[in-house]
């Protein structure tokens, strides 16, 4: 067992001996964890811009263009109807609403109007988002109208001004507004889930994952350089020397975890002392996890090259299928190829821990899944680097 | 020609240190080595030459025990290489021809490293190191990164690494190639004092002059197979008066003069 230990320690040795990668390997996780922290760290409010075309001219269009711009979080870009046709065609925007010539003399005339919505397919989320809120305001207006019509109807010939009929129905419509027919109760349960701490565990198991298959990569180094060759000359056996490197890369792996979980711990503050030691003690297994998974690549690999690019793809894709970034649902295929890649039970074990609810203790079937995952990479690897030879 | 072919030297083959009979080894369909079988004495340093190609390298990692023949065997000290690698590789030292060194660790610690891979305990491996980096003249450089010496002194830490096992029987691949003349002189000394000692060496290498001026016994390999084994002398005697003929013709008598990869 000494041989193995000495292999990771020089390993580690060499890892803060090459200032280039230690430079690296410090500053990446707290670069990553500062990008983060910018972009979410200080919560997510609703943001999305209305692309609107104005082809009436008239004052209910423009009526309808300050609402959709006084509303929170929504902001109004004016396009051309050439601008915009071009624009969804070359995917620049995904949404347009547009404001049909007539549609104020329609609307005072107390005749339908209606409101064009052009979207690049599905037209992307804050695109659905920022129609839904136009198609809501629109219809406030177009009612406005029609109920103005049918009190001037019923009116007709008793002398009401105008302007009272204006003033009155649009106060009768606000009053309506502040307190509906319906009333509809928002309720809080718990606190509000920060992005981050959604984003954490899967961040940490990506990282952990490049880290890992990175350094694992050093076998094909050695192989180049002859160290490797040099050291099965030596007492060493080639069990010895997987070991060795198994823990070397799952070592450094943990360097970097370290990093970025102790910024998460004391930034974020998302748990106490006791929630680290779990998470830390739980990073240890995915580091072994997917430190075989990178053993394998470096066992199947001829060139540095094919190390370093298969360690990508298997890291991207892993976590694209894993749900790091999206939430991938309990059904359908997303969910089921998800259920294929050790990042889903690394992210669901320490968002367990994360959110206090198991424990380490709780997360039997996610620990056994990555444990096998460790012992049977490892073997692969074996395997793969003895043909190689 | 040369007039000691391989079989005559085969004849005292079982007195040998190294004994190696009938090694072959193919890659990818392609024949490298062929049925090459020779023996190395105690004490003694074998020069082992070929043009680029000739399959010397090869023979050496089948020696060394990091490939397997597939034809053939060696034994070493009496200990199969087949059998009883475990055991082959407690009396074996190995100098690649690359410089199998991390450049950015010490020298120091380049050298209890390996030691530390050979069996060594830690006091014995930090001692053994700083003996053997006394013995390639680096001791003084003991704390330096390797990347930071010159391509002489890389040579000389990797000379070093290969004698922390305190081999019996010492693989020197290429150990002078891109150094300065005063480091391939130390380095031939120290060739000639481990000699003295009590090991054995098996060196290869392509400067002819080299390989007169220190080995017993010379092979030359081309095409993967041995064509020649015998002294300096007696080859050089093949073809005409040894105190006139250099070994480098000799050389290009046995192996040709057309250019190889």
């Amino acid at each position: 067992m000494l041989r193995p230990l000495s292999i990771a320690w020089i390993e580690l040795k060499r890892f803060g001996a090459d200032r280039g990668a230690l430079a690296f390997g410090i500053a990446l996780p707290i670069a990553l964890f500062a990008l983060m922290y910018g972009a979410f760290g200080q919560g997510v409010s609703f943001s999305a811009t209305a692309n609107m075309v104005d082809l009436d001219g008239g004052p209910v269009a423009a009526e309808l263009i300050d609402r959709v711009s006084a509303f929170d979080g929504l902001e109004v870009e004016m396009l051309t109807e050439a601008g915009a046709d071009a624009a969804l065609d070359r995917s620049q925007i995904l949404t347009a609403v547009f404001i049909p010539a007539g549609f104020s003399d329609r609307l005072e005339a107390g005749e339908p109007a209606s409101v064009l919505f052009k979207r690049r397919g599905s037209g992307g989320d804050s695109g659905q988002v920022a129609s839904q809120i136009v198609q809501g305001l629109a219809q406030d207006i177009a009612a406005e109208f029609e109920i103005r019509e049918l009190v001037r109807s019923r009116l007709d010939g008793r002398d009401v001004p105008e302007a009272e009929i204006v003033a009155t129905v649009g106060a009768l419509m606000e009053q309506a507004g502040v307190a509906p027919a319906v009333a509809v109760e928002v309720r809080a349960v718990g606190e509000e889930q920060n992005v981050l701490d959604r984003l954490i565990p899967g961040v940490l198991t990506m990282f952990l994952m490049f880290a890992a298959t990175i350094s694992a990569a050093s076998i094909i180094t050695e192989r180049n350089a002859g160290t490797l060759e040099r050291l099965l000359t030596t007492r060493l056996s080639v069990n010895q020397l997987f070991v060795g490197k198994f823990l070397a890369s799952s070592g450094r792996a943990m360097v970097q975890a370290l990093i970025l979980l102790s910024l998460a711990f004391a930034v974020l503050r998302v748990g106490d002392a006791a929630t680290f030691a779990q998470v830390v003690a739980f990073s240890l297994l995915i580091s072994a996890a997917v430190s075989s998974l990178g053993l394998v690549v470096a066992g199947l690999a001829r060139t540095e090259d094919q190390a370093t690019w298969g360690s990508v793809f298997l890291t991207m894709t892993l976590t694209v299928f894993s749900g790091t970034f999206v939430s991938v649902g309990e059904t359908g295929v997303l969910a089921f190829l998800s259920k294929l890649t050790p990042n889903k039970y690394a992210i669901d074990a320490i968002g367990d821990i994360l959110a206090g609810s198991g424990g380490l203790v709780g997360q039997g079937p996610e620990a056994a899944i990555l444990g096998g995952i460790a012992v049977v990479g490892v073997l692969v690897a074996r395997v793969a680097f003895r043909t190689a030879q | 020609m040369v007039t000691n072919s391989p079989s005559t030297h085969l004849a005292h083959e079982d007195s040998g240190f190294l004994t190696a009979r009938g090694l072959s080894r193919s890659f990818d369909g392609a024949l490298v080595v062929d049925d090459v079988s020779f023996s190395i004495g105690r004490q003694e340093i074998f020069g082992l030459l070929g043009p680029n190609g000739a399959g010397k390298t090869t023979t050496i990692r089948m020696l060394s025990t990091v490939l397997a023949p597939d034809a053939g065997d060696v034994t070493i000290g009496g200990h199969s290489v087949l059998r009883e690698a475990d055991e082959v590789r407690k009396i074996i030292g190995v100098c690649p021809q690359e410089l199998a060194l991390y450049e950015e660790l010490s020298a120091r610690d380049n050298l209890v490293f390996f030691g530390r891979m050979a069996g060594l305990g830690r006091r014995e491996a930090k001692d053994a190191a700083a003996e053997n980096l006394g013995f390639v003249g680096l001791l003084d450089r003991a704390s330096d990164a390797v990347r930071k010496f010159s391509g002489g002194m890389k040579r000389r830490v990797n000379i070093a690494v290969a004698l922390m096992s305190r081999p019996q029987l010492l693989f020197l691949d290429e150990p002078t190639v891109g150094v300065d003349p005063q480091s391939r002189n130390h380095i031939f000394e120290t060739i000639l004092r481990l000699r003295d000692e009590g090991m054995t060496l098996l060196y290869t290498t392509h400067y002819m002059e080299e390989a007169d001026r220190l080995c017993d016994n010379i092979g030359v390999m081309d095409h993967g197979r041995l064509i020649a084994l015998d002294t300096p002398v007696g080859l050089k005697s093949a073809i005409g008066d040894p105190d006139e003929v250099t070994l480098e013709q000799v050389f290009l008598n046995l192996t040709g003069r057309s250019l190889r990869d």
